[in-house]
């Protein structure tokens, strides 16, 4: 591991897996830093436009838009529904997947009386956003070794673990325990509206980790960390 | 609810298709994902445009009289042609006239799972299921002329059955949806005996008959229909297309015939085809011509703010930023292109 040069920004990244310079920047897609005027920069972001303008700049990757309607998540879903590099296809799965969340919940949404409209919630982002977010264990299970044996030990995760172990749970179940049949969006558009409702087997998955955690909870103090 | 009284100044502005309606006049008609959209916004809304304004201006100065006027709508894929056909055909309807509405001539020369030798003409070959389920929604469409309109000539089946003249059009409809053998020929005589009668007048009980086809160019394309030794069939060879050629032709009274060209279902065609000659061929355009071409062209700058509203207002753009921001991104990626712009908005 090692840093890069000059003070300022210390980024730390593993020298082995990366083909890069040190000195080559990162790039930058959102359009409103470009627009910012003169009078409205920091010292710091002077002092990195000077930078950009003597340095060069690594490539992005095919994934980076600057569109407003970019999400990280889910273009991180993308990148897990995917398979053999077909990244069009599990693109076209998630727009799917969305348009038939909206499409049900507007249909709802037009058939309710005035007084239940304003409950039932039709963007099908804010959606797929809570579902995931009721679908991500608060805690997870180490496997660590002590005299011999390994036991499960209940662990604080990191966000990213939490939201990798989400997504992967619900890829995984609507590959696996649905029928056959039905196409991967309409499973993953049923899946997302139990999951935002708190019911379904994702949701089940989770409270399961969470007792397996409770129960083992003497073992806590094996952790070092 | 503005029907006949539609004009220049309700360009751009959404009129909405009565429940009942969409069910009698259009049980075939509309495009999958329109009847998606009508299904989630629990209403049908259809956009006043230039290119049917212009056709239903045409039907209402044209002499009735003269030979039937042929109009073709062309355009860009996905600009609109379908939609406009229906917004004339409902026009039509609301005016009294019969409407002879065939959704996509495309699916008669492909796909066909029933091939049967013709009884009537020994080279020509029969389609029992897609001529049926013609008959079943033409009927739907039709119910009040069924009864008054009365045959002028005798038909027979087999040794057994035959349709005496003077009888109701609506027993032959029948016979042909419950015999499937002799469906295709049954829609010949349905063609043939609204083709003679269109030419009454009004006085007399006459009515005006609208022909709509979309998907003209399939008429004289190639079909990927084989026969049983494998040789291609020819479009001319089946009894369905080879009655709707015949109705195409300007030489019957009372009414007028509206087409679509259109290359996405269409066979042996380049995906960047859309003007008439190159859809149509030599002998398509030989045959329809003369005719009064209509274009439909993407979305001008007033009906594409029109459908951006009408999307917020039904709450089916829900994205936070394709408010402001998102409405350049929006018209930048679609070009305006009114079926893109409909998938693109699906998933926002």
């Amino acid at each position: 591991v090692s840093a890069s040069s000059i003070g300022r920004l210390v980024m730390l990244f593993l020298v082995r897996w990366s083909r890069y310079n040190p000195y080559y920047l990162e790039p930058e897609p959102r359009k409103e830093l470009y627009n910012m005027p003169e009078t409205e920069l920091t010292t710091e972001q002077k002092e990195e436009r000077e930078l950009k303008a003597v340095r060069p700049i690594k490539a992005t990757t095919n994934s980076t838009t600057s569109s407003v309607f970019n999400d990280p998540v889910l273009s991180k879903f993308v990148n897990m529904m995917m398979r053999d590099g077909e990244k069009i296809l599990a693109r076209g799965i998630l727009t799917q997947t969305l348009e038939s969340l909206k499409r049900k919940q507007v249909e709802k949404y037009h058939k309710a009386p005035q007084g239940k409209k304003a409950e039932i919630e039709c963007n099908p982002y804010a959606i797929f956003h809570q579902a995931l977010e009721n679908c991500m264990p608060v805690i997870g299970l180490a496997s660590i070794q002590k005299g011999g044996k390994f036991y499960q030990v209940p662990v604080p995760l990191t966000d990213n673990r939490r939201r990798f172990l989400a997504m992967k749970w619900m890829i995984t179940e609507c590959r696996d325990n649905k029928n056959r049949r039905t196409l991967m969006y309409e499973k993953l558009s049923q899946e997302l509206l139990a999951a935002y409702s708190k019911e379904g087997n994702v949701i089940k998955r989770k409270h399961e980790l969470h007792k397996m955690a409770e129960s083992n909870r003497a073992y806590a103090h094996y952790r070092w960390w | 609810m503005w029907r006949a009284c539609q004009s220049e100044r309700h360009l751009g502005q959404y009129y909405t298709l009565p429940t009942s309606h969409l069910h009698t006049i259009f049980p075939h008609g509309l495009p999958a994902r329109y009847q998606q959209q009508v299904k989630t916004f629990n209403e049908g809304c259809v956009m006043v445009r230039q290119p049917a304004l212009e056709l239903i201006s045409y039907l209402k100065a044209a002499d009735y009289s003269k030979p039937a006027v042929r109009y073709l709508l062309y355009g860009l894929k996905g600009s609109g042609k379908t939609m406009s056909l229906c917004h004339t055909i409902h026009y039509c309807s609301t005016q009294g006239w019969l409407v002879l509405h065939i959704p996509d001539a495309h699916l008669w020369v492909k796909n066909c799972k029933e091939l049967l030798p013709s009884s009537y003409h020994t080279s020509r070959f029969d389609q029992p299921i897609e001529a049926s389920n013609w008959l079943r929604n033409f009927r739907t469409t039709n119910e009040r002329f069924l009864s008054k309109i009365k045959l002028r000539q005798r038909y027979t089946w087999t040794k057994r059955e035959s349709t005496e003249k003077g009888s109701p059009l609506g027993e032959l409809v029948d016979m042909g949806v419950s015999r499937v053998k002799s469906s295709s020929d049954v829609v010949g005589a349905v063609l043939k005996e609204l083709r003679l009668q269109a030419a009454e007048t009004e006085e007399s009980e006459g009515f005006r008959l609208a022909v709509a086809i979309d998907g003209v160019n399939s008429l004289w394309g190639r079909t990927t229909i084989k026969k049983e030794d494998k040789s291609p069939v020819a479009p001319e060879e089946l009894t369905l297309i080879h009655n709707l050629r015949k109705m195409i032709d300007n030489n019957w009274c009372g009414g007028a015939v509206i087409a679509t060209l259109s290359q996405t279902g269409s066979l042996y065609s380049p995906s960047s085809a859309y003007l008439p000659k190159e859809l149509l061929g030599e002998e398509g355009f030989d045959s329809m011509d003369p005719f009064i071409p209509v274009p439909v062209s993407n979305y001008s700058e007033k009906e594409f703010e029109s459908c951006y509203l009408y999307y917020l207002d039904r709450h089916w753009l829900q994205h936070p930023h394709s408010e402001n921001e998102g409405k350049k991104e929006i018209i930048f990626l679609s070009n305006r292109n009114p079926s893109v712009l409909e998938r693109l908005c699906a998933f926002l």
